[in-house]
């Protein structure tokens, strides 16, 4: 398996996260999610355009992690060098390549999730406390949604996985969060799609 | 030596618009073309403070904060997340400077000024600059007092006042706080989001950009921190980091 990285170098197909990337005459072709039949639409490559192509799922809710596996299906777009699919990924997966590459290198630098606990202050200072337990399946409950490889939580990478050397600010205010449910246990509420993918204190996210 | 800048702001779990300016000024800078690189970070969105720096190629780069007041946040949070030590630090390698949020600059002024026109105003009108505030933080204020000293220094309007939306003098209270019969409120926010677009145009009872009082009348601007000539500010706001 090659990084994203030595893939574009050598002109190879690849898988970067939800995305298949393929060389496609001069360019490439950049493919989301496939969904049944349906024929992908066609978007710019532009990083601003792309960007906020990819900031919404299918039913129109805001991402706010990138790597979330929920992104938009059926679309593809067309990169004319390797500079413009380099751009074209950075805006879908910031620092995606950037952090594979590094990993492959050994150079990736890798911050324990106790440690950006730790460090928390104002509003999520409260996360410090939060039990190792309850750590672990946090980090379960949000790893499992995300294309990236949590390499501070000892993980494997994984083809196609990105390389994710520091735990996200959603698993951190989940943390947040979380530690205040482990003192005041809130009361069970059935899943409901509508609530926003990071809306933590709302129940039934 | 290559030189970067990169941008950062708070972002959003909830709202995709909040980091919207951030990337449009990100996208000036980048077409104006005088840095080798633009980058940007956010506290709530990724590339993460804590890691954005990573993706900087540039030897030398500088940090701006695309926020209108120093406090928590520029003092605290980004400083810990992306490890600076001062206002030069070396992180990785590189020569990173800090630069103060954008929202002390004095140049700045001219973009408060430009927005007042925008909005209609004529230069005989009081200008009112709008900050946030919060009686929580006593530093939120001073970038906004700041502002308005500097736009009365420009000389254009003939009174310049400054009112807040959570402190005192409140924005209501805005007819009370100046002589002139009319007047041009402009919000000294990063965006165009919730506050500018919706609560406060609700809390001062607007109709569109406007409001009638007795004979008296307000209107009401844009954001500062959208309007394009932002970018500029950050250049030399960047070139005065340089010197450092």
């Amino acid at each position: 398996v090659v990084s994203p990285g030595e893939a574009i170098a050598r002109r190879q197909p690849f898988t970067i996260g939800q995305l298949e990337v393929t060389p496609d005459g001069e360019g490439w072709l950049v493919r989301g999610p496939a969904s049944g039949d349906s024929p992908p639409e066609c978007v710019s490559a532009d990083p601003d355009a792309l960007r906020e192509w990819v900031r919404f799922d299918d039913s129109g809710r805001y991402r706010p992690l990138p790597g979330a596996l929920n992104m938009r299906s059926a679309w593809e777009c067309r990169c004319r060098s390797a500079g413009e699919l380099n751009a074209a990924l950075e805006a879908v997966y910031p620092l995606g390549v950037v952090h594979t590459a590094q990993a492959e290198a050994g150079t990736l630098r890798v911050v324990p999730l106790d440690d950006v606990l730790a460090r928390q202050t104002g509003r999520y200072r409260v996360s410090a406390g939060f039990s190792a337990e309850g750590r672990a399946l946090a980090a379960r409950v949000i790893c499992e949604c995300c294309a990236r490889v949590p390499l501070w939580n000892g993980a494997a990478s994984r083809p196609g996985g990105i390389a994710c050397p520091e735990a996200c600010s959603v698993l951190v205010s989940f943390c947040r969060e979380a530690a205040a449910w482990e003192k005041d246990p809130p009361a069970p509420a059935a899943p409901d799609r509508a609530v926003g993918f990071a809306d933590f204190e709302t129940p039934g996210n | 030596m290559s030189r970067g800048v990169l941008l950062v702001g708070h972002g959003s779990h909830h709202s995709p618009s909040s980091s919207t300016p951030v990337y449009n000024h990100a996208r000036r800078l980048r077409e104006r073309g005088k840095f080798d690189e633009v980058r940007t970070g956010f506290w709530r969105e990724e590339p993460s403070l804590a890691r954005a720096l990573d993706g900087c190629e540039a030897a030398d780069v500088t940090v701006v904060p695309v926020m209108v007041s120093a406090g928590y946040f520029t003092s605290e949070v980004i400083p810990r997340e992306m490890r600076l030590t001062g206002r030069v630090s070396r992180v990785d390698g590189k020569c990173v400077r800090y630069a103060a949020p954008f929202g002390a600059h004095p140049s700045l002024a001219k973009v408060i000024v430009q927005r007042a026109l925008e909005a209609g105003a004529e230069g005989t009108e009081a200008l009112a600059v709008l900050g946030h505030g919060t009686p929580r933080n006593p530093d939120s204020e001073r970038n906004v007092y700041e502002q308005t000293r500097y736009v009365a220094a420009l000389g254009r309007f003939p009174e310049v006042t400054t009112v807040f939306l959570e402190q005192e003098p409140n924005m209501k209270d805005v007819f009370a706080l100046v002589q002139a019969e009319r007047v041009v409120m402009v919000p000294l926010f990063v965006a165009d989001g919730w506050h500018v677009g919706e609560t406060i145009p609700e809390e001062l009872a607007l109709d569109g950009d406007e409001l009638r009082q007795g004979g008296r009348r307000l209107r009401y601007a844009r954001a500062v921190g959208t309007h394009p000539a932002v970018a500029g500010v950050i250049e030399e706001m960047v070139a005065e980091a340089q010197t450092w």
